[in-house]
């Protein structure tokens, strides 16, 4: 299959707008195949974000990016546009701390975090402070899941100075720290809260009322994941259907703008709209409800099924 | 091990050996796997001086014909070395 112009300058301005690329099978949080996770794994270690691309989203990207990179398989991973190799070459350069300069990270020790901790969050942990001493820890794993812990301070650990206590972080998680802000609420759900600038982009559920505002305004492109046969039954106006037409359309969007897509009640939508987290969109919502609650909340003219 | 459909006849190692002793100037190739996972090891001069990139390379661009396509005989090279030999 020959690799097409149009595909040619998409590949180019990914690799040329983003430092760092890697073309693989699956997404960051879930990869479909050995090698592509073995080099999510390394450079989640290095690096607090970076764009992934899923090739298994079209066959016409998957043979594309290997004509374009003249390389036969996936996982390939560009650093400011060019081409740096496959599985073996990461983590050859990997040993070699070459992979770090060409990252430009520093590699064993990361730049010192950013941390605010509020005066509720600076209390509670010194209401809850180990009396024989250990440290306040903050582990943040590749998944951004948190963990607040007292213990003993462990070797390769950096000291992290706040407004309040100060924290003991490893290097992969003081990468992914910069900017991060901790909270103490009470009642119910309450408990420590942390707000992270470098956690990647999750699907945000939006309300029918809404989301027509939004389209109103301009702000935001509709799109229906379902197929024609449901959208014979019923449909909303403003909504593009995901067809070729559709995709090329999304696609050409800028990865920050505000997108939505609905379904009949929501499920269907909120898959496509992870995956188009794993594409590089940061601003994907998901319709609550679906069609049904746009009928039911918005449009009574849109018929129900 | 996991497998891999392919309607390819005949020795995937050996056509792999062929393709590399053919195309990569007095290479030696050692090819050993199956299942559409190979590993694959290649002692040649022409990798002298050669980036580790630039050596993956030449080897890929002589086996590319049986890595293509939706059912390839080949499905993933699980080790790929190349170096010079010893002298």
């Amino acid at each position: 299959m020959a690799l097409s112009e149009s595909l040619r300058n998409e590949l180019q301005s990914l690799v040329t707008n983003n430092r760092v690329v890697l073309f693989m099978k699956g997404t960051r949080g879930a990869p479909q195949c050995g090698f592509s996770a073995q080099v999510v794994q390394i450079l989640d270690e290095l690096l607090p974000s970076y764009e992934t691309v899923d090739v298994l989203r079209s066959p016409e990207l998957r043979d594309g990016i290997k004509e374009f990179s003249e390389w036969p398989t996936i996982p390939q991973l560009f650093i400011d546009g060019q081409f740096v190799g496959g599985c073996d070459i990461v983590r050859s350069l990997n040993a070699s701390k070459e992979l770090h300069q060409l990252l430009g990270t520093s590699g064993s020790v990361p730049p010192t975090p950013k941390v605010k901790v509020s005066a509720a969050a600076a209390n509670a942990f010194q209401a809850a402070a180990d009396p024989s001493g250990d440290q306040l820890h903050l582990k943040i794993d590749a998944q951004f899941q948190y963990d607040l812990f007292f213990g003993p301070s462990e070797a390769g650990e950096i000291e992290v100075p706040t407004n309040g206590p100060t924290l003991w972080m490893d290097p992969a998680s003081a990468r992914r720290a910069d900017g991060l802000s901790i909270d103490f609420v009470t009642g119910d759900g309450g408990g420590f809260k942390i707000e992270n600038p470098n956690e990647p982009p999750k699907v945000k559920q939006i309300a029918a009322p809404e989301l027509k505002a939004m389209l109103e305004r301009g702000e935001i492109t509709l799109f229906d994941v379902r197929p024609s046969s449901e959208r014979d039954i019923a449909s909303i106006a403003a909504a593009h259907a995901l067809d070729a037409q559709g995709q090329a359309l999304l696609f050409s969007l800028d990865r920050g703008a505000a997108v939505a897509f609905h379904c009949h009640h929501g499920v269907r939508s909120q898959d496509a709209a992870s995956q188009l987290i794993g594409e590089g969109f940061r601003n994907v919502y998901n319709l609550k409800g679906g069609i049904d609650a746009w009928s039911n909340l918005v449009d009574p003219s849109v018929p129900r099924y | 091990m996991s497998s891999h459909p392919t309607n390819f006849q005949g020795s995937v190692p050996d056509a792999l050996r062929e393709a590399i002793e053919g195309q990569v100037p007095d290479s030696k190739a050692v090819v050993s796997g199956g299942g559409g996972h190979y590993t694959i090891e290649v002692v040649s001069p022409a990798f002298a001086g050669k980036s580790m990139l630039e050596s993956q390379r030449l080897v890929y661009s002589a086996i590319a014909h049986l890595m293509k396509g939706d059912a390839p005989p080949v499905h993933a090279v699980d080790s790929l070395k190349t170096r010079v030999p010893a002298t």
